[in-house]
């Protein structure tokens, strides 16, 4: 067994204080591996993924049980928030490039740290774009807006915004469905060719995509896990008949 | 008759309507602007940029000093007006929404856009003028300032909606505090819509003559001094189109013109912003 990079334990999570939508989660995640996090929509997927980062905590009425182990403590208690979602990044649905330069972009996170030499910052621009595999796209118009980029690339432009402040984790909320199927196969590889640098969970509804990038799959239902394997065997041989008739299309 | 032949006689009906309508409004539009092309245009005289004001019934009088007075006054409205407008704006679109006090101020700024600005100018007659004796420059700035909040404050706050939520998301997901947020992420994506609500305000108050009858109030006077009664090119239109002198309707026509001028290059340049805006 690889090491645990995060380590749920009876996670409950409420909107509005009392609508629950993730019930008693308990799962552990490796290090440098693929985990995916499969079923139907309203399922709690993507509002699991989004307690990974606290990203709920930009709304109100939101309220967590429970304990999310990152580090060596829980995160849920965490007060620095914002340290902590620099070492958890997220790449969303639709891609989110900021009204800047593709440069900027990347470095925008690397001086929300301090970093301010310019060189320094050169070399972390240069380095987090050849990880994300645009390096040779965009390599002589960086200067110019980040909007200009292909929906693709602005994604894994993305990827490499997150990338470059060197994050344990990175969250991919269904990344590759508002993408055609080059632009996808792309990002799949790249996830795949990324998990030795970083911990990847991704919220997915193409069950085919699962199969071919994760290690681990995880299938919810109604705020439940139902279950969680390798990926091999999860849509092989599934312990439940729930996860069963899910993979094989007979529901949601 | 069918239900198509009755449709399109509804529809050829409507259409007429709605086009006398629409010529009806841009005919005195066109009126107006020939009207002040015509008389305007022929009045200009380099005399008016550089020369004061002329005794009464004397030749030879220009507005410089209004001229001076009306950059003067509009240069601190604006600086009163666009921190307050742009402030508000984005307390409303990011910490105040979903807030009863957000959705509040926000119905309230709908209806101060709609409010006389004589009312604004009897205010600050009571609340400035009033209290310190005397008009003054500063009080002119302060009703055109009040004149320009809410048109800035909304402009604003939709401008900002228009950024989508997942960009900030994505900025909170890289560990940015709020503020950095908004200052280097939400400000950058909204830059150009705010600059032009901010143009089309200054266009809105540049002919605004109520609000400075009672506030700034006129001289006849060059003068730079903030605290004194100041001359601005709308009153000045008003006093010098009810003189009885002849040269006083000239320099009243040239100022409405370069006013009219004014406010259409604003307009103008502001559109062509959004549209320029939108290309990229």
């Amino acid at each position: 067994m690889a090491e645990a990079v995060l380590v749920v334990n009876d996670l409950n999570f409420y909107y509005n204080g009392t609508v629950q939508a993730v019930k008693g989660l308990s799962m552990t995640v490796e290090r440098h591996s693929v985990t995916a996090l499969i079923g139907p929509s309203g399922c709690g997927k993507t509002t699991f993924l989004r307690c990974i980062n606290r990203m709920h905590d930009l709304y109100p009425g939101h309220r967590y049980e429970g304990e999310i182990i990152f580090e060596g403590s829980n995160l849920l208690c965490r007060k620095d928030i914002t340290a902590l979602r620099s070492r958890i990044g997220m790449v969303f649905q639709k891609p989110t490039p900021f009204p800047m330069s593709i440069a900027d972009n990347i470095a925008y996170g690397l001086k929300l740290q301090g970093i301010k030499n310019r060189a320094e910052l050169a070399d972390r621009v240069e380095a987090a774009l050849k990880q994300a595999a645009l390096w040779e796209e965009v390599a002589d118009r960086l200067k110019q807006p980040a909007s200009g980029l292909s929906g693709g690339q602005q994604q894994r432009l993305v990827i490499a915004r997150a990338l470059a402040v060197q994050p344990d984790i990175i969250l991919f909320d269904e990344p590759t469905s508002a993408l055609d199927p080059i632009s996808t196969s792309k990002i799949e590889e790249l996830m795949v060719e990324l998990k030795k640098d970083v911990t990847i969970i991704i919220v997915t509804h193409n069950m085919q995509q699962a199969a071919r990038i994760s290690d681990r799959t995880a299938f919810m239902y109604m705020g439940e896990l139902i279950e969680v394997d390798a990926t091999d065997k999860m849509f092989t041989n599934p312990a439940r008949q729930l996860t069963e008739d899910y993979i094989t299309g007979r529901f949601g | 008759m069918d239900i198509i032949g009755r449709r399109k006689l509804i529809n050829v009906v409507a259409l007429t309507l709605a086009c006398v309508a629409a010529a009806l409004g841009l005919f005195w539009l066109l009126f107006i602007l020939a009207d002040i092309l015509r008389h305007g245009l022929g009045s200009i005289t380099w005399e008016l940029f550089t020369n004061e004001a002329a005794p009464p019934g004397m030749a030879g009088g220009g507005l410089k000093h209004a001229f001076i007075g009306q950059l003067l006054i509009t240069w601190y409205a604006v600086l009163i007006g666009v921190p307050l407008g742009v402030l508000g704006g984005t307390y409303l679109a990011e910490y105040g929404r979903n807030r009863a006090i957000g959705r509040f101020i926000s119905t309230l700024s709908d209806i101060m856009i709609s409010v006389p600005s004589i009312v604004i100018g009897t205010f600050v007659y009571a609340v400035v003028v009033k209290p310190s004796g005397h008009f003054s420059g500063y009080a002119g700035a302060v009703a055109l300032a009040i004149i320009m909040v809410p048109v800035v404050l909304r402009t604003t706050e939709e401008m900002i909606n228009l950024v989508p939520w997942e960009i900030r998301e994505a900025a909170f997901a890289l560990g940015a505090p709020y503020y950095k947020v908004i200052i280097q992420v939400v400000y950058r994506g909204a830059a150009t819509g705010i600059f032009t609500g901010v143009l089309l305000a200054i266009a809105r108050i540049a002919g605004e003559t109520a609000p400075l009858l009672f506030t700034s109030f006129n001289n006849m006077f060059l003068t730079t001094d903030m605290s004194e009664s100041m001359p601005s090119l709308t009153v000045t239109i008003y006093q010098y189109a009810m003189g009885p002198y002849d040269d006083w309707h000239q320099m009243a026509w040239a100022a409405a013109f370069i006013i009219t001028a004014f406010i259409l290059l604003v307009t103008v340049l502001g559109r062509l912003i959004i549209r320029w805006k939108y290309k990229h």
